[in-house]
C-alpha cells in the first residue's frame, strides 16, 4: 500500500552494508568446514597476502601457514556453541612491504554449522607495549638498588636551569646551584669543561650518555653515584611543542645522579675485574688504549689540550734480580699508588707493560704535564717503597708527548712520547723529558 | 547507441576514452568504474559498480576512496601503487587479479588501476567476468 516502508528497508539495508564494509576490524562468517559465507574488507585486506593465490574460499586454509590447528581446535570444542578461541596472538610473515605482523584472532561456534571470526591486525599496539615495557624495564633499572635519584634539568652547555627538593636531597645544593655546570657535582679533579661539552655532544649522538663514579655534595663529602645524560628531545615527542610550550629555542638535556651508595662494592668489583690491572689495580692496557681512542676521538671533533705521560721504572731489572719478584712487585704497586695519588680522576692511570705506565691526561697541555710529572718523579725519589726487604728506593724516568695536528692516532702520539721516554733514559734517568723538538731548518 | 561507448575493460590506452564519459555513458560499460581525484575523493561510480557493492552512488561520491568506500583496497597493491605512481610523475595502467568483498562475498575480480600525470582523475576498473 505504502512503498516508503519498503525504501527505507533499502535504505536501512545499504547503511548496514556500508557499516560491516568499514568496520575496522576483519569479520568473516564460515560454515564449519570453513567454507567463507562473509567475509567484510578489512578482513579480506588481512588474510589476502596470507592465502595461497588470493583464494578466500575457505577460512582455515586461508589462514593455515599461521594457524593451521583452528579445524581440530573447532572440532574439539565439543559445546553447541561459545567461544572457541578469544583474541590469540597469530604471528604472520612480512609481506611484500613490511616486516611481520601480529595478528589478534578470535573465533565463535555460533551453532553446529557456522562460526564467527574476528581478526585484527595489532602489530601497532604490541608495539607501543612492548616500548611502555622496556620503559618500563628501563626505569626499574635505573632505580633498582638505587638509595636516591636527582632529576636535573640542563640548559644546551649543561647548566643547571631549574632546582627542585630531589637536587636537594641527593647532591645537598640549594637553588643557588641554578646556572652552575653539571661539573659542580663531580669531585674537582674528576672532569674538565671540556668533557662536560663531550658528555653533552655523546648523550645527543647516541641519545644518552652514561658514568659510574664519585660525585660530590654541597658540604664536600663525597658518595658513589651515576650520572646520566639524556636530550630532553628524545623525552618529549615533538621537539617544537615542547619548544612552544617552554618558551625556548633550544631544549636542553635531563641529567638523572643516582646515589648508588651501598651497591658502589659489588658493582665497582665487577668493573675493576675487567678494566684494572690484577697486580696494582690501576687501569689496564686494554682499558688505557679504549680509553685513548675515545679521547683522540674527542680531540678529533674538537681539538683542546691532551697530553700523554709514559713512565718506566728505572733499573728495574736490577731490583727483581737482588731482592726477588715480590719486592718487585711491591715496587709497582708503591709507583701506582703515588700515581693515584698524583694525577687527577680525570686523568686515565695505567699500567701498559711490565713495569711500565702511561697516563692520560685531557684537557692538560704540555706545560702542566710536566708539572704534574715532575711531581711524581720527585714524590718517587723520595719515598721509597717499604717491601718486605725493607724500604727500596726506585726512581722513574718520564716522556712526555701532547697533541697536535700532526698527531693523528693513539699510536703516533705514544710514540712520540716513548720518543721522549727514550730521551730520558739516554739523559741519566730519573728525569722528564718533553717532546723531541725536530726544528725547522734556519733558511 | 554510439559505438564509442562500447569499452572493453581489457582494451588498451583506455584512459583517455574514459574521461571522455559523462556519467549516464559511464552506467552502460559493462565493468565497474571508479572514478577519483588525485585526493582519492570519489566522483564517478557507475551503475555495475554501485550494484555490485551494494552502495548507491549518493553514498559514495565526494567520499574518499580508500577509507572510507573500500578498505580492502587500501594497501600495497592499489592504494600504495596509485601514490608511487603520482610521485614518481608516472603513468599506471596495470592490471592485477583481487579478491573484493562484494556485499560480504569473497569475490575474484580482475582491477585494472589507471592513472597519467596529465589527467586530473584516476581510475580503478572492475572486471568480474574471469
Amino acid at each position: 500500500m505504502c512503498p516508503e516502508p519498503e525504501s527505507d528497508l533499502a535504505q536501512e539495508y545499504e547503511a548496514l552494508t556500508q557499516f560491516v564494509y568499514l568496520a575496522p576490524a576483519g569479520l568473516v562468517q564460515a560454515r564449519s568446514d570453513g567454507e567463507i559465507v562473509m567475509i567484510n574488507p578489512v578482513a579480506a585486506q588481512l588474510m589476502m597476502p596470507l592465502s595461497h593465490d588470493g583464494d578466500l574460499s575457505n577460512l582455515f586454509t586461508a589462514l593455515e601457514d599461521i594457524a593451521p590447528d583452528l579445524r581440530s581446535r573447532l572440532a574439539a570444542f565439543t559445546a553447541p556453541q561459545g567461544m572457541v578461541c578469544d583474541g590469540v596472538h597469530l604471528l604472520a610473515p612480512g609481506g611484500a612491504k613490511g616486516g611481520r605482523r601480529l595478528f589478534s584472532f578470535s573465533l565463535i561456534k555460533l551453532d553446529g554449522s557456522l562460526v564467527m571470526a574476528m581478526l585484527q591486525d595489532v602489530t601497532a599496539q604490541a608495539q607501543r607495549e612492548r616500548l611502555l615495557r622496556h620503559q618500563e624495564i628501563w626505569l626499574t633499572a635505573i632505580l633498582t638498588g638505587v638509595a636516591d635519584y636527582a632529576l636535573i634539568d640542563l640548559d644546551t652547555r649543561g647548566c643547571v636551569t631549574e632546582w627542585n627538593e630531589s637536587i636537594g636531597r641527593v647532591t645537598g645544593h640549594g637553588p643557588e646551584v641554578v646556572g652552575r655546570s653539571l661539573a659542580v657535582f663531580y669531585p674537582e679533579d674528576a672532569i674538565t669543561p671540556e668533557r662536560v661539552l663531550d658528555r653533552l655532544h655523546e648523550a645527543e649522538h647516541s641519545g644518552w650518555s652514561l658514568d659510574d663514579g664519585w660525585r660530590l655534595r654541597a658540604d664536600g663529602k663525597r658518595f658513589w653515584g651515576s650520572a646520566m645524560i639524556a636530550p630532553q628531545r628524545a623525552l618529549a615527542d615533538d621537539h617544537q611543542l615542547a619548544a612552544a610550550l617552554s618558551g625556548a629555542d633550544e631544549t636542553g638535556y635531563c641529567l638523572i645522579v643516582r646515589d648508588m651508595s651501598g651497591h658502589h662494592d659489588a658493582a665497582e668489583e665487577a668493573r675493576h675485574a675487567a678494566i684494572c690491572d690484577h697486580l696494582t689495580g690501576i687501569s689496564n692496557r686494554r682499558a688505557f688504549f679504549d680509553a685513548a681512542e675515545t679521547e683522540l676521538r674527542r680531540w678529533r671533533r674538537l681539538p683542546r689540550p691532551l697530553s700523554l705521560i709514559l713512565i718506566d721504572a728505572d733499573h728495574f731489572k736490577k731490583i727483581n734480580d737482588t731482592h726477588g719478584h715480590p719486592v718487585g712487585d711491591a715496587v709497582l704497586r708503591h709507583i701506582a699508588r703515588l700515581m693515584g695519588a698524583t694525577f687527577r680522576q680525570v686523568d686515565v692511570v695505567a699500567r701498559i707493560g711490565g713495569e711500565e705506565f702511561a697516563v692520560l691526561l685531557p684537557s692538560a697541555d704540555l706545560v702542566s704535564a710536566q708539572r704534574v710529572a715532575e711531581r711524581l718523579r720527585a714524590a718517587l725519589e723520595s719515598q721509597p717503597a717499604q717491601t718486605d726487604a725493607g724500604p727500596v728506593a726506585c726512581t722513574v724516568s718520564i716522556g712526555i708527548a701532547t697533541m697536535d695536528d700532526a698527531t693523528s692516532s693513539v699510536e703516533a702520539l705514544l710514540k712520540r712520547a716513548d720518543e721522549a721516554l727514550y730521551a730520558a733514559k739516554h739523559g741519566g734517568r730519573n728525569r722528564v723529558c718533553g717532546p723531541v723538538l725536530v726544528l725547522a731548518e734556519p733558511g | 547507441m554510439n559505438t564509442q561507448l562500447a569499452l572493453e575493460f581489457s582494451q588498451p590506452e583506455i584512459l583517455e576514452q574514459l574521461l571522455a564519459l559523462n556519467a549516464g555513458e559511464l552506467d552502460t560499460l559493462d565493468f565497474g568504474v571508479i572514478g577519483m581525484a588525485a585526493d582519492t575523493v570519489v566522483c564517478d561510480y557507475n551503475a555495475l559498480e554501485s550494484k555490485m557493492a551494494g552502495l548507491s552512488k549518493e553514498r559514495v561520491i565526494g567520499h574518499p576512496l580508500f577509507t572510507s568506500v573500500a578498505p580492502c583496497m587500501n594497501n600495497f597493491m592499489v592504494a600504495q601503487r596509485f601514490e608511487d605512481t603520482a610521485a614518481a610523475d608516472q603513468a599506471l595502467d596495470l592490471t592485477l587479479d583481487y579478491v573484493l568483498t562484494l556485499r560480504m562475498r569473497p569475490v575474484k575480480v580482475k582491477l585494472r588501476l589507471l592513472a597519467s600525470p596529465r589527467a586530473d582523475r584516476r581510475f580503478v576498473l572492475v572486471n568480474r567476468k574471469p
